[in-house]
């Protein structure tokens, strides 16, 4: 086949793709930014209440969002925080003491585990506090940390594959020439591997910080709900920004609520915005200019 | 002291690495203990070609696995172009200081939550279909579920097609272009060859994510218990279902019917995951 | 000059919550030097009730702590028997089987009616019980043959955990079928939501949840309206039910309380409920 007519449909295919896809995501955000930026002001968040009262938690805040973006700020802060140390130690045994036996199992189970469908995690944390609840302790019942925890399961094989992924992609000159000074194998990992595949692991961090934020399956059947107020402990309910534009979606009563739905939705936006570009700062930080050359978005 | 280091570092990687995997199998034991009433009869798979009807005792979920096959393939046909076309774009064919945008973008998007599609679709996309289509009924049915699951599997599909075409060894390209290669010609000869592992990985990933989401099909697809006959139908997914019923009666029929959609859920996902792992493994790196 | 008049303002504004809280000091009192939690899940035709009454007590008791879950009346009943929360919201009563089983308590609190409703768009204002029968059996399927526009009609139904469901199911639909094409949604506000948004679309709600975004239709004759549930001409009714695990105790037992409390009751009636009290 000529190949270049070849390269030519593809490039129009290429910049086609490029174009819908980009074009149809910025046309949705565009329609939500336009719809709901009069919605956003100190009202939106905080209601009638004092901005310093609500954040000092002085006053309790009913007709705002305050409550949901503390619920999902926490719910992201403690499962991201739980599965990085587990995820990212998985990854090295992986990587560097595995046998290809285990690796093979291992590797298998990460796979399934990362593929399980995060209501399936949801219904199997929402399994597990039923099941305390019957036989351990009465008082237990769905609440943060089921949510934590099932959460935390939702992103581990994320990181543990990145980390994994990012050790492995070193080159072998790289993974021998401290060794051959006389480290030990996990003097190598952490003076030299994991320096050097920060910003691979950094990217798991990323998709794994997305999740969590974004995750409205795992923690509705986890403890999440409509009307709770700022997280007091993890044991108890919460809200969150997510199930609260969910909720909005198909229950908002007057335009009042709806526009408060669209507010949510930008907020959460902003917040995933916001925690993927803190990401990318840092990682950016980190690989320094003296990092991999390669492009300042790759992975 | 150093082996003693040696020895406590390696060990918690160990444990790390065995926890992790051990999460797979205690969810799948969750889901069978739960679900055991329901499987327990040998019932599992009559279960699979039944209909649902709480009111008459039936508690079968063919129209959930019909109404998940057809929302997540149709998401993957419309998903698999633009990530393809998009991946290609990135890997040389498009000016490099767009492709840096359209890259930073596309992991951008990994950051937009489903909920917020769910939300956009009910008040964007669900009256559009409606007033197209108007055997499409309320708007939420199949189509428009798929067409916005299609912008969040794109995502996770261009990533891994990406880290495909990166694995390719850098020395092969400079070869490539050492020989005088224009971009199309690396891409077709020497790139996409080497990257085929990651295309399979992407593809994967992107069903698993189809098939997993439960938001959007919640939201715009319509949530009605029947096999659906044409992509304008409302439509129910496994996911959505444990959603809509996980609250009922714990001690239900109906209630452990959601563990026996799990776990297909759980067992689809794991032959997803094990063939895949096969087809890798037999293709290997083409080198 | 100006700055002294906005430093009024403001202490006038601050002032404001408390002259609030004085003039309900009455029905707030039981809760004042209490803390804890209450947790509420089930009715989603209760939920403004809740959320009202929820407000008013955190609001005056900033120790005390009350979380809303929906689920539907199911849920409510199965969550509050197995302990997983304090109160259990149906829109129906509790079986026998259930009272027995969970030794559970019952508090009407409200009498709401379901409705039936269609697009304010669509010009069917009545419809008779059997035809109403016949669209939710998937008999009639168009508009046109009701008088309306020439449009397959969509109809939206709630799940088996519905209080709502499984009222307007007996009383309107005579334990008829309901199509399985059926479009499935959670909640009274999500029925209504959808109603309003779908032009062709018909569902049954409850009557206090019902506004100008929906049009409840007459069915053989009567509308469904707070006026003619309250009067007990419109038939398809139920009762608004709190119900807790045995006796209610602390906290769970003043919030049920205070629901039947003129303040409560109060609340029930700007809701759009006919109050029990």
């Amino acid at each position: 086949m000529n190949i270049r007519i070849l390269g030519g449909c593809l490039r129009v295919f290429s910049w086609g793709a490029v174009l819908v896809l980009t074009g149809s995501v910025l046309m949705l955000l565009g329609y939500l930014l336009v719809k709901g930026v009069p919605s956003l002001g100190r009202d939106l968040i905080f209601g009638q209440v004092d901005v310093l009262d609500a954040v000092l938690l002085k006053k309790r805040v009913f007709d705002g969002l305050f409550p949901a973006i503390a619920g999902t700020l926490s719910v992201v802060v403690l499962s991201v925080g739980l599965a990085i140390p587990v995820g990212v130690c998985a990854g090295i045994y992986m990587s560097e003491f595995a046998t290809v036996f285990q690796q093979r199992v291992f590797g298998l189970m990460f796979d399934i585990l990362a593929g399980i469908p995060s209501i399936v995690i949801g219904l199997f944390g929402f399994s597990g506090a039923i099941f305390i609840h019957k036989y351990i302790s009465k008082d237990f019942r769905p609440c943060l940390a089921v949510s934590v925890v099932a959460l935390a399961f939702l992103v581990l094989p994320y990181i543990t594959r990145t980390t994994q992924a990012a050790l492995q992609g070193l080159g072998d000159q790289t993974r021998q020439a401290a060794l051959a000074l006389g480290a030990t194998r996990v003097q190598n990992i952490f003076y030299v591997l994991l320096p050097r595949s920060v910003s691979g692991i950094l990217s798991g961090i990323i998709l794994a910080i997305g999740r969590c934020a974004e995750d409205t399956a795992v923690i509705m059947l986890t403890g999440v709900v409509a009307t709770a107020g700022i997280p007091g402990s993890l044991l108890g309910s919460y809200e969150a920004l997510p199930f609260y534009i969910y909720y909005i979606s198909s229950q908002y009563t007057d335009a009042a609520e709806l526009m408060s739905g669209y507010g949510a939705a930008i907020i959460l936006l902003g917040v995933c915005a916001v925690l993927f570009f803190l990401a990318f700062l840092i990682k950016r930080h980190v690989a320094g200019p003296a990092g991999p050359a390669r492009g300042r978005f790759h992975g | 002291m150093t082996r003693v280091t040696q020895q406590t570092a390696r060990i918690v990687f160990f444990l790390s690495a065995a926890v992790s995997a051990m999460a797979a199998a205690l969810v799948f034991g969750f889901l069978l203990v739960f679900g055991f009433p329901l499987i327990g009869g040998g019932e599992f798979f009559s279960l699979l070609a039944r209909p649902w009807s709480p009111g008459q005792g039936l508690y079968g979920f063919l129209p959930m696995i019909t109404g998940t096959a057809a929302i997540s393939f149709l998401s993957i046909v419309f998903a698999l172009p633009l990530s393809l076309g998009t991946v290609c774009f990135m890997g040389g064919l498009g000016p490099a200081r767009i492709s840096r945008l359209v890259d930073g973008f596309v992991r951008f998007m990994t950051g937009i939550p489903t909920v917020i599609y769910g939300f956009l679709g009910i008040f964007l996309l669900v009256p559009v279909v409606r007033t197209l289509f108007t055997s499409a009924g309320s708007g939420m049915c199949i189509l428009s579920a798929s067409l916005m699951l299609s912008l969040l599997v794109s995502p996770t599909m261009i990533i891994f097609f990406k880290d495909g075409f990166d694995s390719v060894d850098v020395r092969y390209i400079q070869a490539a272009d050492a020989l005088g290669a224009d971009s199309v010609q690396r891409l077709i000869y020497v790139i996409l060859p080497e990257a085929w592992p990651g295309i399979v990985t992407g593809i994967i990933m992107g069903l698993g994510r189809a098939m997993g989401d439960t938001l959007i099909a919640l939201m715009i697809a319509g949530n009605a218990v029947h096999v659906p006959g044409s992509i304008l139908d409302s439509a129910r997914t496994l996911t959505s279902h444990i959603a809509l019923v996980s609250a009922s009666d714990y001690d239900s029929l109906a209630f452990k019917s959601i563990f026996a959609c799990g776990l297909t859920l759980y067992v689809l996902n794991a032959f997803a995951v094990i063939a895949v792992r096969r087809l890798g493994r037999k293709r290997g790196p083409v080198r | 000059m100006a700055l002294k008049r906005s430093i009024l303002i403001v202490v006038l504004m601050a002032a404001c919550p408390f002259f609030l809280i004085s003039a309900q000091a009455g029905a707030m009192d039981p809760f004042s030097g209490l803390s804890g939690e209450i947790r509420i899940s089930g009715g989603t035709a209760h939920i403004p009730v809740m959320k009202e009454a929820a407000k008013q007590i955190m609001r005056a008791n900033p120790e005390i702590s009350i979380s809303i879950a929906g689920g539907g009346s199911g849920v409510g009943i199965k969550q509050v028997g197995e302990g997983i929360v304090d109160i259990g919201n149906s829109g129906r009563a509790a079986t026998d089987a259930e009272v027995e089983k969970y030794g559970l308590k019952l508090f009407k609190w409200a009498i709401d009616g379901v409705g039936v409703a269609v697009n304010p768009d669509n010009p069917v204002t009545a419809l008779t019980k059997a035809q109403l029968k016949d669209i939710y059996s998937g008999k009639i399927t168009d508009w046109k043959n009701l008088g309306g526009k020439d449009a397959p009609i969509t109809v939206y139904t709630r799940d088996e955990s519905s209080g709502t469901r499984s009222v307007f199911w007996k009383k309107a639909l005579g334990k008829g079928d309901i199509v399985s094409s059926a479009n499935f949604v959670v909640s009274n506000g999500a029925m209504k939501t959808a109603i309003a948004n779908d032009p062709n679309a018909i569902g049954y709600v409850s009557v206090g949840h019902m506004d100008a975004s929906v049009a409840g239709v007459a069915l053989d004759g009567v509308s469904p309206t707070i006026d003619t549930v309250k009067s007990g001409e419109y038939t398809v009714a139920r009762g608004l039910y709190s119900n807790t695990k045995g006796d209610p105790s602390g906290l769970t037992q003043l919030f049920i309380a205070y629901l039947l409390s003129p303040e409560g009751q109060r609340i029930v009636v700007q809701k759009g409920f006919v109050p029990v009290n």
